[in-house]
């Protein structure tokens, strides 16, 4: 067998719950280079697995967490890993990503990344330790919120352990159900319901196993050097006030989605922002291991445990549910935590819901834009699956085509993920990244806020010129995501590919050049896409809901973005894909 | 014409917002870094630091110094980048 890269083991950890078998695939070197890590090689391990076809819930269907070659490196920020499956709420390619500890003690098991296919016979924890795996009941975690199952495990297995877990919501299959390690998620997408649907209420690893570095004094250097980079004032609004500082930047610009994206501003925007909220709260910082920026904000709620606030959760449980009571929006936002529930699914699909019932098309009265009682109600059902709760827990794509009324027309998502707080109508890049994303409407995988946010585009009226530039922004975060490094890193580096060839030099060794990287970017979109192809997609499926091509944004008549001119954006956008 | 703080500007500043005369956005920076020393890491003699944009009247990005400016104008001033 051919000696493994520095900077990785070589090799995926394969476990099949329902034979109860586990197995050593090597990874070539050939791919581990074509595909790095995280989101890329876990695109290739599921197109590997053949799975495209199967549904997202079923045994047969894998979900692998994926670690990166940059993982349990100095390099600030690269505690992260990839959880990649066929999402239970698009049918498309999903890869979340969440940070911390877990990432660290994957890789130390000895491995690149870690593929469960199967389903257990009874509820369970797969557990990891140094590379010896088994299975552990775990009936008596039923119902456990995903703090209590964590903290529970730990408690059961040694604290050197660290977990991934679900919450109810994951165990009863709510297809926006995430996995939460130290209270991150791996959120959007529904990986929590893949999860749950093995029987599994968590996975816990442990290891010993180090990958040497090619370059291990360089390395060390450039990470201080990084490190050092990174206290600076491309980082400052991370830092100092966290993505919540997005909220009145975003309502003054009128692009902070409100009531279920019927207009760009909110009236109660004030009330929720982190300025208002630390007036009365206490707020403490803290941040992933390996992490220098330290962007998480905790705010105090009225007992010893805090909720972290982030710009999504505020924007998707306040003003896209009308909802401007900090109290209840800090509440919702930590009761999705608990319950292991993406707040951007969950705050899109109950205001979804508050609009149909409003207009009398969805029989809940009480459902209603405001109501933050109704906001914290429709949470509770959703994770129990109890009445409205379990067609809420579908997600607003499919509930429209439940209720009926032509409302898939104003259910907010794209491929049936609910969009995040960027106005697709004010910001047009991002309409355009939204509609071709390979997971649905996402920031995450497409950065084309950055261009709406700047003189390269006019934000209301898009043309084909910006294409390029969406595609620049979304190639970018195929290397960040499967690295992994965090995006909030992405303001400090001069010339992003270069340096992340050289980080990739001083722990692989390979001598990459930065139009490698390029093509590598290039390679991983088109591997999420082909996966997408063989699940069934067509080019009709890169597009918004009526809404958004039929009606002008309330309050600014400019944005506006006609069907015609999307179809033209994503036309382009595939010709230049090759697509 | 106005200036509107957002964010880790208005942190700095102090203050939500200030009014005082310019007759272009070169102008109104440099005023702006004379009158709160604090905007050091923003503001650069006529222009913004990389990391923080202006806005015109909630319209338009700009970063021409020469950029003219009206007595109704607002700038807000934002970091660029807009993560979330």
């Amino acid at each position: 067998m051919a000696p493994s890269p520095f900077g990785y083991h070589g090799h995926c950890l394969r476990v099949d719950l329902s034979r109860g078998t586990s197995e050593r695939t090597p990874l070539p070197e050939r791919v581990l280079r074509q595909f790095l890590g995280g989101s890329g090689l876990g695109a290739w391990l599921l197109l590997e697995e053949g799975c495209a076809g199967a549904d997202a819930l079923a045994p047969e269907a894998p979900l692998a967490f994926v670690f990166s070659p940059l993982v349990g490196s100095p390099l600030t920020t690269s505690a992260k890993f990839a959880v990649v499956s066929k999402s239970p709420l698009t049918d498309r390619i999903n890869d979340s990503l969440a940070s911390s500890g877990f990432a660290i003690a994957g890789k130390r098991c000895g491995c690149d990344a870690i593929v469960v296919a199967g389903r257990a016979p009874e509820l369970s924890t797969l557990i990891i330790d140094d590379g010896r795996i088994r299975l552990e009941r775990a009936v008596d975690l039923r119902g456990a919120t995903c703090g209590e199952a964590e903290r529970a495990l730990k408690a059961r297995l040694g604290a050197d352990y660290q977990v991934a877990s679900i919450g109810p919501a994951g165990e009863r299959g709510v297809r926006y159900a995430t996995i939460s390690h130290d209270g991150r998620h791996a959120g959007r997408g529904g990986s929590g319901a893949v999860l749950g649907a093995k029987n599994l209420k968590a996975v816990a690893l442990r290891g010993t196993q180090r990958p040497a570095w090619a370059h291990p004094h360089e390395l060390a250097e450039y990470s201080k050097a990084l490190s050092k980079r990174s206290f600076g004032p491309a980082t400052a609004k991370y830092r100092e006030l966290g993505t919540a500082s997005n909220l009145l930047a975003f309502n003054r610009l009128g692009v902070l989605p409100t009531r279920n994206f019927q207009t760009g501003t909110f009236e109660g925007a004030s009330a929720i922002s982190p300025e208002e909220i630390r007036q009365t709260r206490s707020r403490t910082r803290a941040s992933c291991v390996t992490c220098t920026i330290g962007c998480e904000h905790i705010y105090a709620l009225g007992d010893d445990e805090g909720v972290r606030i982030e710009y999504e959760s505020l924007f998707a449980l306040g003003s896209l549910c009308g909802v401007a009571e900090a109290d209840v929006v800090l509440r919702a936002s930590r009761l999705c935590d608990e319950l292991g529930i993406d707040t951007i699914s969950a705050g899109g699909t109950i205001a979804f819901a508050m609009e149909c019932a409003e207009r009398g098309w969805l029989d809940a009265p009480w459902l209603r834009f405001e109501s933050g009682r109704a906001m914290l109600r429709a949470i509770e059902l959703i994770a129990r699956r109890e009445g409205i709760g379990n067609l809420l827990a579908e997600g607003s794509r499919r509930a429209a085509d439940a209720i009926g009324h032509g409302s898939r027309a104003i259910a907010p998502q794209v491929k049936g993920l609910e969009i995040p707080g960027y106005e697709p109508r004010a910001l047009q890049t991002m309409a355009l990244g939204f509609a071709v994303g390979a997971r649905g409407a996402d920031h995450n995988r497409s950065g084309a806020y950055e261009v709406d946010f700047s003189e390269k585009v006019d934000r209301r009226r898009v043309t084909v010129d910006a294409v390029r530039y969406a595609i620049e922004t979304e190639d970018r975060a195929a290397i960040m995501d499967s690295l992994i490094l965090c995006k909030f890193l992405r303001g400090v580096f001069g010339d992003f590919y270069a340096e992340s060839a050289e980080m990739l030099r001083l722990v692989t060794g390979w001598d990459v050049a930065a139009a490698e990287l390029r093509e590598t970017a290039r390679r991983i979109v088109g591997a999420k896409r082909r996966f997408n192809a063989f699940a069934g997609w067509t080019p009709e499926e890169d597009t918004l809901p009526d809404r958004f091509l039929e009606t002008a944004l309330e309050g600014d008549p400019a944005a506006a973005l006609s069907r015609e001119r999307l179809e033209t954006l994503v036309a382009e956008y595939h010709r230049q894909r090759g697509w | 014409m106005r200036v509107e703080f957002m964010g880790i500007a208005r942190e700095r500043a102090g203050t939500a917002e200030v009014t005082f005369p310019a007759a272009t956005l070169g102008q109104m920076l440099a005023m702006l870094s004379t009158r709160f020393p604090m905007l050091g890491d923003i503001v650069n003699g006529e222009r913004l630091q990389p990391a923080f944009v202006a806005n015109l009247n909630g319209d338009r990005f700009v970063s021409d110094p020469a950029t003219p400016l009206v007595e109704d104008d607002s700038v807000l001033i934002l970091s660029a980048d807009a993560g979330g």
